[in-house]
């Protein structure tokens, strides 16, 4: 490979929680990789495991999950 | 989460592709760590293949949409933590060994049946793809084949190919 | 100075207060503005401004307003230490205050959550300076030198051989005054090699609390210990490598729900206790550390030395309280605490006038919210003939219906001044959406949450014919509702919104990689117009409400709790247990502050079953219980079980009170002169209490203790009240109370203090060391215990004893799995916040209020009952309640009945309904579901799926994202 490779994340956050600490970190200004994809759930647990092999299927490299 | 994450050691892919973090409203810091050692993470494990993966990422979506393994996901508190109608109670180890051999069969299933879908295939062909044993794969076939998602189309001199029918 | 951060840093002449101050805007510091304060030519920033918001003609303005109450809630200020030499806060940078402190351990603080030493931090600001005043005559040296064309070594060597060239005398002494800055620098340099975090720190109790030497707040703060506690815990956590914390203290006061188990987590976890009083704290000659001398309990003088010191300081009452109280005629107390009484505690001495908070007295969180409530309420239940006179209807047109157009999307992309556009390169973030499918409209807005910028937005939907608004901007969770509002204004259903946060979770934390942070923002664009293309309208249902109130408990927190409903206008149902209202305040007979307690139950009763719109169920029992806010069914059983009676009401109070244990241990039902708590009430007047020469109260009996670890919290008041009124009755009479920590919180020191100077005797224990009661073969009682001060055991021989109970509660568990509320870990009902939500359950529409919540006088119930009240007002009051429609669909096609969905529901809004001719088939109850969606991942059949977050809403999303452009 030429140019390091930048790593696409796909995120599912909880509304209530995870979203919420990332909008703060945003507020704070806490710097972190550009790699995060958000898709914001009402809670984590909406998150159907066929999510995660969607997101792989549809061309990122990993998928986090934070409720 | 645990079932997808045994599904994709399964499948290779590697249950490093995934990970579940608990964050709250107020750990804006911890969200920061998190993200920053993830990216790190998924760098080190590099791009996520797909043309590789093709296969057994069709196999583990398949898996986790079988209805064994669904219910089996849906009912991991009622079967551990209650009783079923005959007083019999699980406990965590019994459970979770029998979710991995669902999974490992469901699993098993799927590939196969991937490996069939495009074009007949011969046995010996369709267990080079998938690394799976000859007796396995002929196994899955009959399998499937009784189930109505595949049937014989073809001959190579006297073997059989077998190929998926639509759903 | 940046005040929010108590002067540990510095502040602009343009400030936020702090960052997530409320209104969110920007002030200019007169005072240090060049224009406004030094009359100079500047206005750099009017000129800036893309929003022409700077008005130097601004003034002060007196309002005048007319209003039906007066809420005060100024607050208080913490003790300053200054004035205690022995503490050497004005003279050492480490020693600092708590509230110091705090701003330290705080991510948004001057050190970013760091623990670091003042003196550090100033060492650091010095070498700033240093290295800025190096530089400066570093230049005009190197100007000299350009100038006269020879270096300056030679004409320092020229001087020092004695020449005297005027001209190059002022060279010289440059040059030497450069020689002495930077040998200064050097030596700042290397003791900021040598400084470190703080590896020890100090927290000194009571400054400024319960001391009558020092100062004359003889007043407990009540709120210190815990928040010492939390900051060594949070310090340790944060530091990772072993801090070592210490907290020198003389009662540990962890009175308040669950933190007695906190301090002994934190016991556990290392955070050292000391039991004593500081004396002095020195400096260390040589370092900035410090030294603590103080003596322990048993009279040993003890040093320690220490990187920093933390003084809890004590709440007082905030400036201006005094002018405050006479301009509106109010009483304090004589500690400048704003008077109120036990039976009204949010209510001035003039009616209409109400106060909470710690202006009334010291106090934490929890409590304060409380009395806000029932501030609010009682200011509100005041003026409810006047309710709804002045509110003007809000009203949007009518929804278009967009079923049959194609989706057209408008994409509007926010800059946010700078906020976004410094780093997000916006205008070609816009031209990349006009590229997407479905968009048919895109615009670059400075600031899309303008009020003119929202205008146009309803203008443009309008014009373009726009069927979906998708906003990339900051955050939904701050701006969703304000756009969604906009979108119904211009005849749209709110749910035809999507918004991309390219702000909070892009420019602001990319700020450093443009290029990256573009790309981010021209993905999550895609995902949120690809989602935006498969969204839906959703009608938002409402139901009405039924105006009337379910109270379980006719203890005095339920009747007040009812009664203040009832006077508002609404019908209240109270459910009581027993043949009669008034629960265990039957057996009180003074408050603490010495009011009668018995004539005001007796008038509370009255005015309840006198009250038309109150109807009391006495001998009756919740049977069980269903519905959602405003509209909920309970069955109760009457006349101890025989007949059933069903009610309707909007919202349900649970205020079912607790009770005292019955212990096992010293000689308790064993012996006729051991009572427990009231048991001495009833005795009172017997000859045996009456002439007894000799009484002993034993404290935390039952609490405190591994099975039950909680503190009860009122018992040290009871006791101490109880013993002060046994002195006052007969001075002759020896009182001793055995306690393990005197939790006399807030004022009522006084008592403490009171008792102490009537001769009552207070001996501490521990738990390990309890105290031994035994019966002599003579009859009389003899009680061991080992004296702390005197380091060896001693005995008395009490006429009687009293032991001090736990209170605990019973038969919770059955009504919360009625009401699908939950229960903390020491079985009291567990409210949806504790600090914040102190009355509300996590379930919508349902309250707590008195013993049920947690242990509490009678005075502190009396707040929460009204509280509760206030609460539940604001939803009887509305007409309709409307549900989030937000909520999962079965489609009862694919459903199989398996009934996952209703095991995966944490809040019982699905379940299985029996369907002619089907059998079983899942149905959601909308008012219950919070559209968290784990029944539409656990469901086999892919039978559920939640409305506004489709599957295949969300698989949009997902492909859209992934596609590398």
């Amino acid at each position: 490979m030429s140019e390091p490779f930048e790593p696409k994340i796909l995120a599912f956050l909880c509304n209530w929680c995870a979203y919420a600490g990332a909008d703060l970190a945003g507020v704070s200004r806490l710097q972190y990789p550009p790699a995060i994809r958000v898709i914001r759930v009402m809670c984590s647990g909406r998150v159907d495991p066929l999510y995660i092999v969607n997101g792989l299927k549809s061309g990122f490299d990993s998928v986090f999950v934070s409720g | 989460m645990h079932v997808v994450e045994y599904l994709l050691d399964l499948s290779g892919i590697g249950r490093n592709r995934m990970q579940l973090r608990w964050v709250s409203s107020a750990e804006g810091q911890l969200f920061a760590d998190y993200v920053t050692q993830f990216s790190d993470l998924t760098r080190e494990l590099g791009p996520f293949d797909l043309d590789q993966f093709k296969l057994p990422l069709a196999a583990v979506e398949q898996t986790l949409t079988s209805p064994r393994i669904r219910w089996l996901m849906g009912m991991s508190r009622q079967l551990t933590e209650r009783e079923n109608v005959y007083h019999e109670k699980l406990n965590e180890e019994e459970y979770t060994r029998l979710l991995h051999q669902a999974i490992e069969e469901e699993y098993e299933k799927a590939l196969v049946l991937e490996a069939i879908k495009e074009s007949p295939q011969l046995v010996r062909e369709i267990s080079g793809r998938i690394g799976l044993p000859k007796p396995r794969v002929s196994f899955w076939l009959s399998h499937l084949k009784n189930s109505g998602q595949a049937e014989i189309k073809g001959y190579d001199e006297t073997t059989p190919k077998f190929v998926a029918l639509a759903a | 100075m940046d005040k929010f951060n108590e002067g540990l840093a510095k502040r602009k002449a343009i400030y936020k207060l702090y960052p997530q101050a409320i209104p969110s805007g920007y002030a200019i510091d007169a005072e240090k503005c060049r224009l406004l304060g030094d009359g100079k030519k500047c206005e750099v920033c009017a000129k800036l401004c893309p929003s022409d918001a700077i008005d130097f003609e601004q003034k002060e303005q007196l309002l005048n307003l007319e209003v039906g109450s007066v809420i005060l809630a100024t607050g208080f200020k913490t003790f300053d230490p200054r004035q205690f030499e022995a503490y050497a806060y004005a003279s050492q940078p480490n020693v600092i205050t708590s509230m110091e402190f705090e701003r330290l351990l705080s991510a948004g603080g001057p050190t970013a959550g760091h623990v670091e030493r003042p003196s550090d931090l100033a060492l650091r600001e010095e070498i700033v300076k240093a290295e800025k005043g190096l530089k400066k005559l570093d230049r005009q040296l190197k100007q000299l030198e350009k100038k006269h064309g020879k270096p300056t070594a030679e004409v320092v060597e020229q001087f020092k051989a004695g020449a005297e060239d005027e001209d190059y005398k002022s060279w010289a002494s440059l040059a030497e005054k450069f020689a002495a800055s930077d040998g200064k620098l050097a030596a700042l340099k290397e003791k900021e090699a040598a400084s470190h975090a703080p590896r020890k720190i100090a927290w000194l109790q009571c400054v400024g609390s319960r001391d009558i030497n020092r100062c004359d707040n003889a007043y407990c703060s009540g709120v210190c210990c815990m928040y010492a506690i939390k900051e060594a815990v949070i310090a340790r956590e944060h530091a990772k490598d072993g801090l070592e914390t210490a907290i020198f203290f003389m009662d540990m006061r962890t009175y308040g729900k669950e933190f007695d188990q906190y301090y002994n987590r934190a016991k556990e976890s290392g955070v050292r206790f000391i039991r004593c009083r500081v004396h002095t704290i020195d400096p260390v000659a040589g370092s900035d550390n410090l030294k603590i001398r103080y003596a322990t309990e048993d009279g040993r003088a003890e040093t320690e030395e220490f990187d920093m010191v933390v003084l809890s300081v004590g709440l007082e009452s905030p400036p201006g309280a005094a002018e405050l109280a006479e301009k509106l005629g109010i009483d304090l107390d004589h500690y400048r605490f704003a008077r109120t009484a036990s039976f009204a505690p949010v209510n001035t001495s003039v009616p209409g006038i109400y106060a909470c908070g710690a202006l009334q007295g010291p106090k934490d969180i929890p409590y304060s919210v409380m009395e806000a409530s029932a501030a609010a309420g009682a200011a509100g239940s005041r003026l409810a003939g006047a309710r709804h006179t002045l509110v003007k209807e809000k009203t949007f047109p009518e929804e278009r219906d967009i079923s049959a157009e194609p989706a057209r999307i408008g994409v509007f992309v926010c800059n946010c001044g700078v906020n976004i556009g410094g780093v997000v390169r916006v205008p070609e973030v816009a031209e990349y959406a006009k590229t997407l499918p479905n968009v048919t409209y895109v615009q670059e807005n400075l600031f899309s949450c303008s009020q003119d910028a929202l205008e146009q937005l309803v203008e443009v939907i309008k014009e373009q014919n726009l069927n979906r608004v998708v906003v990339s901007a900051c955050s939904p969770r701050t701006h969703e509702p304000l756009f969604q509002e906009t979108l119904r204004n211009s005849s749209l259903n709110k749910y035809l919104f999507e918004q991309a946060n390219i702000r909070d979770q892009c420019s602001w934390v990319h700020s450093s990689d443009p290029d990256a942070a573009t790309e981010k923002a021209k993905d999550l664009v895609r995902m949120a117009v690809s989602r935006a293309s498969l969204i839906e309208p959703l009608p938002v249902p409402s139901a009405p409400v039924t105006p009337a109130a379910l109270v379980v408990g006719g203890g005095v927190a339920g009747m007040v709790c009812g009664l203040n409903l009832a006077q508002q206008g609404f019908k209240v149902h109270i459910v009581e247990e027993k043949e009669h209202l008034g629960g265990h305040a039957l057996k009180l007979k003074k408050t603490w502050k010495g009011e009668g307690v018995p004539e005001f139950v007796s008038k509370l009763v009255d005015d309840v079953t006198g009250h038309d719109n109150i109807e009391v169920h006495l001998n009756a029992k919740v049977k069980e219980a269903s519905g959602f806010i405003g509209n909920f069914k309970t069955a109760i059983t009457l006349n101890g079980g025989g007949d059933v009676r069903e009610v309707e009401h909007g919202v349900t109070v649970l205020a079912t009170g607790a009770h005292s244990i019955k212990p096992d241990e010293y000689l308790y039902g064993k012996n006729d002169r051991v009572f427990r708590w009231h048991e001495l009430d009833k005795a009172w007047e017997s000859d045996q209490v009456k002439n007894a020469g000799s009484a002993v109260f034993i404290q935390c009996v039952g609490s405190r203790e591994p099975e039950r670890p909680h503190c009860s919290k009122i018992c040290c008041t009871f006791s101490v009240q109880k013993a002060v009124e046994l002195k006052k009755r007969n001075p002759d009479i020896d009182v001793y109370i055995l306690y393990r920590d005197m939790r006399t919180y807030g004022e009522r020191e006084d008592l403490y203090k009171e008792a102490r100077a009537l001769g009552v005797i207070f001996i501490r224990y521990d738990l390990e060391n309890k105290p031994v009661v035994r019966e002599t073969e003579g009859g009389t009682l003899e009680v061991t215990v080992m004296d702390h001060v005197l380091q060896r055991p001693i005995t008395l021989k009490p006429d009687f004893i009293t032991l001090a109970t736990a209170i605990y509660t019973r038969g919770i568990e059955e009504l919360a799995q009625i009401f699908k509320v939950s229960i903390s870990q020491d079985n009291f009902f567990l409210e949806a916040h504790m600090k914040l939500r102190p009355v509300d359950f996590a379930t919508d529409g349902i309250f707590v209020c008195g013993m049920a919540h947690y242990p509490k006088p009678i005075e502190e119930s009396i707040a929460q009952a009204e509280a509760a009240a206030a609460r539940a007002a604001t939803i009887l009051a509305q007409k309709y309640v409307e549900i989030e429609p937000i909520v999962s669909v079965v489609d009862q096609d694919l459903c199989i009945g398996c009934g996952l969905c209703e095991t995966s529901c944490p809040f019982g809004a699905i379940r299985l309904e029996k369907i002619p001719g089907k059998g079983y088939r899942a149905e959601n109850i909308s008012a219950v579901c919070k559209g968290c969606g784990s029944c539409a991942a656990a469901c086999p059949q892919k039978a559920i799926d939640m409305q506004h977050f489709r599957d295949r809403q969300i698989f949009a999303a997902i492909q859209a994202g992934g596609a590398r452009g």
